[in-house]
């Protein structure tokens, strides 16, 4: 029986390990393809550069105008994930916190975000009426509320483990709300403030389709969208191409290095415990 | 009773409540009022013209199609994400000495853009690429396909696409959800004599029902609203094979056609909603009765 086991296990293993290579060989190419010349990387096969040319990433960096395009990333992601933060998790203190019929509904108002497709036209309209269509602003509201749905469920998830008693204790020595909120709340959240950040930075930063609707200008573009016209542009460079592709994933892969344990344990508890 | 109700005041829903509803919910409400209208670009007025848009949408061959190309997707991807993100959780856990670099490999694709992902594999996919050279050194010439270019699989090659994206994402969720289920079990049913297909059904499917609510949920929602992937591996072509309703929507956006594109997005709102709902609250209920 020992034995038998061993075998299966042996052979489950390798058969992951050769199943990864679908995997890793499509992120090699690329990886790999952002050194070469725009020759050698034409024929599109996994081999080392002739000769390791860093400078293409210089060279997508000067004529891709991508300079911009990073500062614009970072820019709406850090401030619509910190509104989307500090919103979310105060909204997601009270609804789980009151057991009335006002609050319960609150929360299913928010959770229909999470299946209700975005209405886009609509929202350009919107966005019109208030007057600022086009802006940077605008698309920090916009990525703000499409990911408020999630983070509600993520917090409240939380908010509902954590004992009454700490709120009750506060609020007999006189603090209020907001006090509590603060003070006692928002420390114990801190991974969940993590996770949230994580995902709506990863949300934001790769998304394409936003930009397409609400920034006709492209000086507001983020890395996907600039990406894409650069894709466009210098289709015959594939070299350059790949380069630009590992400059946009490298923040998601930093952050996910460094960040892995709440990317996945986080996530994967707050859907475990919806 | 009363006075706890007052140590919870709304005005911290507030801010979180007004931006969701300017910038989701009311757009989202106007939209069913403007799908009924003859709203466009270059028309000052609008006018109420009842069922037109939806009447114009039916009649249309290319925007069934991608109604009918969106349900295909939604539905393999769901299927294909699924049982090959359990297929690799249930590997995953067992005690391998790569557990963890494999753990990890599998999910790196599922925190990159769906741009650089379709960008990757346009040269694979296409007719004289990676794949088919393969499929050529392994003696397999006949299985070579247009994978971008045939209107008859090209559906299928993108719902390929995005399986291998996000089924590491599905992998963490199950790899969770098997983590959590006590070992003891597992040891009962050995004493019982219980095949390990037994337990499997018995044991571990039973005990992951939360994992796969919320894998369905996620990526059924997210396969009725696909865009990305359709937007740059082929733009919805060829001619018109890979439309779907999120690329349809940009189209008549680009159009000016604003009533029908909201038109289109109300119909996708309703499917989402028919079909996500009760799936939600059957699911509620068969993980309360377990």
């Amino acid at each position: 029986m020992r034995v038998r086991q061993k075998v299966q296990t042996i052979i489950v293993e390798l058969m992951l390990i050769l199943l990864s290579l679908t995997i890793i060989v499509p992120l090699l190419l690329m990886i790999l393809g952002s050194f070469m010349n725009n020759i050698e990387v034409m024929q599109f096969k996994i081999q080392l550069p002739e000769k390791w040319l860093f400078e293409n990433y210089v060279t997508v960096f000067k004529e891709g105008g991508l300079a911009r395009a990073f500062v614009n990333g970072v820019v709406i992601t850090v401030i619509s994930c910190t509104v989307n933060i500090v919103t979310s998790s105060a909204a997601a203190f009270i609804l789980a916190r009151r057991e009335t019929k006002l609050s319960s509904f609150l929360y299913l108002f928010f959770f229909m975000g999470l299946i209700a497709p975005m209405s886009t036209i609509t929202t350009i309209r919107v966005v019109q009426w208030l007057g600022f269509y086009g802006s940077i602003s605008s698309v920090v509201f916009i990525y703000a509320a499409l990911n408020m749905a999630f983070s509600i469920f993520l917090y409240s998830g939380f908010v509902k483990s954590l004992n009454k008693s700490l709120d009750e204790a506060a609020f007999i020595e006189g603090a209020n709300a907001l006090q509590v909120f603060l003070k006692i709340i928002t420390p114990l959240l801190l991974p969940v403030n993590a996770t949230v950040a994580i995902m709506v930075f990863m949300g934001v930063w790769n998304d394409i389709s936003i930009p397409l609707y609400f920034l006709p200008d492209s000086s507001n573009w983020t890395m996907p969208l600039s990406v894409y016209n650069f894709y466009g542009m210098y289709s015959r460079d594939w070299n350059l191409i790949f380069a630009v592709l590992v400059l946009t994933s490298l923040p998601v892969i930093i952050l996910y290095v460094f960040a892995q344990k709440f990317i996945v344990s986080g996530m994967t508890a707050g859907a475990m415990k919806g | 009773m009363h006075k706890s109700k007052s140590m919870y005041p709304y005005y911290l829903v507030w801010p979180a409540l007004i931006i969701y509803f300017i910038f989701f919910a009311f757009p989202a409400l106007i939209g069913f009022y403007y799908s009924f209208t003859d709203w466009r670009l270059d028309r000052d007025t609008i006018q109420f013209v009842g069922w037109d848009n939806f009447k114009a949408i039916f009649s249309d061959k290319v925007l069934i199609l991608a109604l009918k190309n969106t349900l295909i997707f939604a539905v393999v991807t769901v299927i294909g994400k699924n049982i090959f993100g359990l297929l690799l959780a249930i590997g995953l856990n067992m005690k391998l000495k790569t557990r963890n670099v494999l753990r990890a490999v599998y999910f790196s694709p599922s925190i990159l853009s769906i741009l650089v992902i379709s960008i990757i594999f346009t040269p694979i996919l296409r007719t004289e690429g990676m794949i088919n050279s393969l499929l050529g050194k392994l003696g397999l010439e006949s299985l070579a396909q247009a994978w971008l270019t045939n209107p008859s699989i090209v559906v299928w090659t993108i719902a390929a696409v995005s399986i291998w994206q996000s089924v590491g994402f599905q992998m963490a969720i199950y790899l969770a959800g098997l983590q959590s289920i006590s070992k003891e079990y597992y040891e009962a049913a050995k004493i019982d004599g219980a095949s390990a297909w037994r337990s499997f059904t018995n044991i571990t499917l039973p005990l992951l029902l939360p994992a796969i609510n919320i894998n369905i949920m996620l990526t059924l929602i997210g396969g009725l609203k696909v865009f990305s992937e359709v937007y740059v591996l082929t733009g919805g072509g060829p001619g018109n094979a890979s439309q779907v309703v999120g690329t349809i929507i940009l189209r008549a956006f680009g159009e000016g056609n604003w009533g029908l594109g909201t038109a289109v997005n109300t119909l996708l709102f309703i499917s989402v909603s028919v079909i996500a709902v009760p799936l939600i609250m059957f699911m509620r209920r068969k993980e309360v009765a377990e």
